[in-house]
């Protein structure tokens, strides 16, 4: 049984950066990799296929196409198979609902997330309704991570997360610290990681290479991989491979949070 | 490249619903409650019908804020509540369109709940083309919980597939817009067909009815059965009925078993068994090749359930008699070349929590004009 992980956070915190290094990282060490994308504005994979954009589930449902598993699976950096499941135009029907539909049309017609080392689930920033959690509802997701900076409005989300994951009765796996450049920062997180039953994974510096690289179409893994914060998605990437224990979180209250971002 | 799907034709008269298909489906299995997950006037007509057959149906009945929150709260303390008041041995959870958009998962509830007894879930809702949809994953649950066979499984997606050609072909999705009908006037009908019989001409006398349906229909084979024999003409006619005992659901068995019984009391004698009780979709190509191999020059037909599953092949130089119980069925079979088309209007309602065969207006008006001849 492939490891099936699903990374949570604020919404522009770098969830996207963040699985997409990830997963090319664990390509790089061998794993076969997949990365489905459940973000309607599909912007998952995209590094990952040197800045090509693929046809998402959604779209060719819309065509009325007759969907096959070469239509929607696609190679990306170094075999990593990514999809992207797309939705509706913004304000119009209900993307929740697609999600749940195109999980099962995957599951029904691919094997990608059955065969395979490591599927991704990137998520929107905002878990707005009960469609956005069918992967971790459906059984497909046994690990949960969650990524903040040290800032109190990331870190009030990643409360936020994990009192819906409580709720879940699922259990986090680790925490990720993208720096945002703030005091104190990588304490900060390390202190809420711990308070809430779990640890800081990795601690991954600010640094505009993540958005050059992206700018063309790249990963840092693929196109600076000698970079100092390849080293450290990397690492991030092993860890995410060797380690196994989860818990479920403990969310803290509004107060001991407002707390931490001042020390 | 993708390959684009052929484009459905639009369909725009209402047709069954899946979800109610997944009801019936469940009653079939011997089902002692469902849960209807979702709000409480959804599907009520049917929920309401299946008590009279001794299947309990209860909705979570979600309301605005059931939409907007989730129903898995309702769904548990629904569920804990079938349990205690009912007793139940065997549970059915059925999704609705508005369970199933917002994304709640019916196992979930299950889990939390732990009954010790079978719940076949049902993820199900109105959005299918076809009805036999919401059959088929109701089975396909009815399966994962050891409940029917694997090969029993095969069999009845074989049915299904063929009902929906059936449909597809001469019935209800077979047009964009069928205008519904009450057919021909019973009276007239039932004049021409005595006038045959008297004439001493040969007919075939086809029941080819869908489950419990059959309860009302083969009401009318008998009293065609009773009048050629009153006139003394019985040994021209045929009887067939699509009513093997041995094949099907539970229920379906039964079912055929007592009309059997009741026919056998009333001297009919069944010459050819076409096929089980949920076997109409090809039963009526069963019947055709008996037809072609041994009555290919009969006068007439009496056919009646789903007279349109009866290719027309061997049966189009014969004087056409059927009856359906869909008023959207009457243009179809016209255009098959079926030459009276008379409706038992609300057909269904009454053979639901009957055991025994129950009295059809045309049977009726058959036997009362038989009095006269
Ligand atoms: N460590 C980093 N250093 C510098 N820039 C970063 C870093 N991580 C992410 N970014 C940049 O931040 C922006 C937002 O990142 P990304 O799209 O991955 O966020 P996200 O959490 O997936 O957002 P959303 O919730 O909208 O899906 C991107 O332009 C990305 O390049
Ligand atoms: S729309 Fe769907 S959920 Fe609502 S009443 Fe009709 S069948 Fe039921
Ligand atoms: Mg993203």
């Amino acid at each position: 049984m492939p490891k099936q992980i699903a990374i949570y956070g604020k919404g522009g915190i770098g969830k996207s950066s963040t699985a997409s290094n990830v997963a090319a990282a664990c390509a790089d060490e061998g794993y076969r990799v997949t990365i489905i994308g459940c973000d309607p504005k599909s912007d998952s994979s995209i590094t990952l296929l040197s800045g090509r954009r693929i046809p998402t589930i959604m779209d060719l449902m819309r065509e009325g196409m007759d969907i096959k598993e070469e239509d929607i699976v696609f190679n990306g950096y170094k075999g990593v198979k990514c999809v992207e499941i797309g939705g509706p135009e913004p304000g119009i029907g209900c993307a929740g609902r697609g999600i749940i539909v195109a999980i099962s049309l995957l599951k029904k017609i691919s094997k990608a997330i059955e065969d395979t080392d490591l599927v991704i689930y990137d998520v929107p920033g905002d878990i707005v309704c009960g469609g956005f959690v069918a992967p971790v509802k459906k059984g497909l997701v046994n690990e949960a991570y969650v990524l903040t900076s040290g800032e109190y409005m990331p870190l009030y989300a990643a409360n936020n997360i994990c009192k819906g994951l409580s709720r879940l009765e699922m259990t986090l796996n680790g925490v990720i610290c993208n720096s945002r450049g703030a005091p104190n920062e990588e304490n900060i997180v390390s202190e809420f990681a711990k308070e809430i039953g779990s640890q800081l994974l990795a601690f991954i510096p600010k640094d505009v290479l993540v958005q050059t690289c992206e700018r063309e179409g790249f990963s840092v893994i693929e196109k600076a991989p000698a970079s100092n914060i390849s080293g450290v998605y990397r690492k991030l990437a092993r860890s995410i491979m060797t380690r196994n224990e989860g818990k479920i979180p403990v969310p803290l209250d509004d107060i001991r949070l407002r707390e931490l971002t001042k020390i | 490249m993708p390959v684009k799907k052929e484009k459905e034709p639009l369909i725009m008269h209402p047709r069954p619903s899946s979800i109610v298909a997944a009801l019936y489906t469940l009653r079939d299995l011997d089902t002692d409650v469902v849960i209807l997950h979702g709000p409480p006037g959804c599907s009520f007509k049917h929920a309401r019908l299946l008590e009279e057959d001794g299947m309990r149906v209860v909705t979570t009945s979600l309301d605005e804020s059931g939409f907007v929150f989730g129903g898995h709260d309702a769904l548990v303390e629904v569920l804990e509540k079938v349990i205690e008041r009912f007793n139940p041995k065997r549970i059915g959870i059925v999704g609705t369109c508005a369970s199933m958009i917002i994304g709640e998962e019916l196992h979930e509830a299950v889990t939390e709940v732990q009954p010790d007894v079978p719940v076949i879930e049902v993820e199900v809702h109105a959005g299918y083309r076809d009805n036999t949809k919401g059959v088929i994953m109701a089975l396909e649950s009815a399966l994962a919980c050891g409940i029917i066979s694997e090969a029993e499984f095969e069999r009845q997606k074989a049915l299904l597939k063929e009902a929906t050609m059936v449909e597809k072909r001469h019935g209800a999705a077979s047009k964009e817009y069928l205008e519904p009908s009450r057919g021909d006037l019973k009276y007239k009908v039932a004049e021409r067909l005595l006038e045959l019989i008297k004439q001493g001409k040969k007919g075939l006398n086809i029941l080819n009815a869908k489950k419990e349906t059959a309860f009302m229909f083969a009401d009318i084979n008998l009293a065609v059965a009773e009048v050629a024999e009153k006139l003394g003409k019985s040994s021209n006619i045929i009887n067939m009925a699509n009513l093997d005992e041995n094949v099907g659901l539970p229920k379906n068995r039964r079912n055929a078993r007592e009309i059997l019984d009741d026919l056998q009391k009333k001297d009919m004698e069944i010459h050819h068994i076409i096929g089980g009780l949920d076997e109409y979709p090809v039963a009526g190509n069963n019947a055709s090749q008996i037809i072609g191999e041994k009555y290919p020059d009969f006068d007439f037909a009496v056919i009646t359930g789903v007279p349109h599953a009866l290719p027309m092949d061997n049966i189009k130089n014969m004087e056409l008699f059927s009856i359906t119980n869909g008023p959207r069925q009457v243009v179809p079979l016209k255009e098959m070349g079926h030459k009276h088309v008379v409706v038992e209007i609300d057909l269904h309602p009454k053979t639901l929590g009957v055991n025994h065969i129950v009295e059809s207006e045309f049977g009726a008006t058959l036997r009362e004009m038989a009095k006269n001849a």
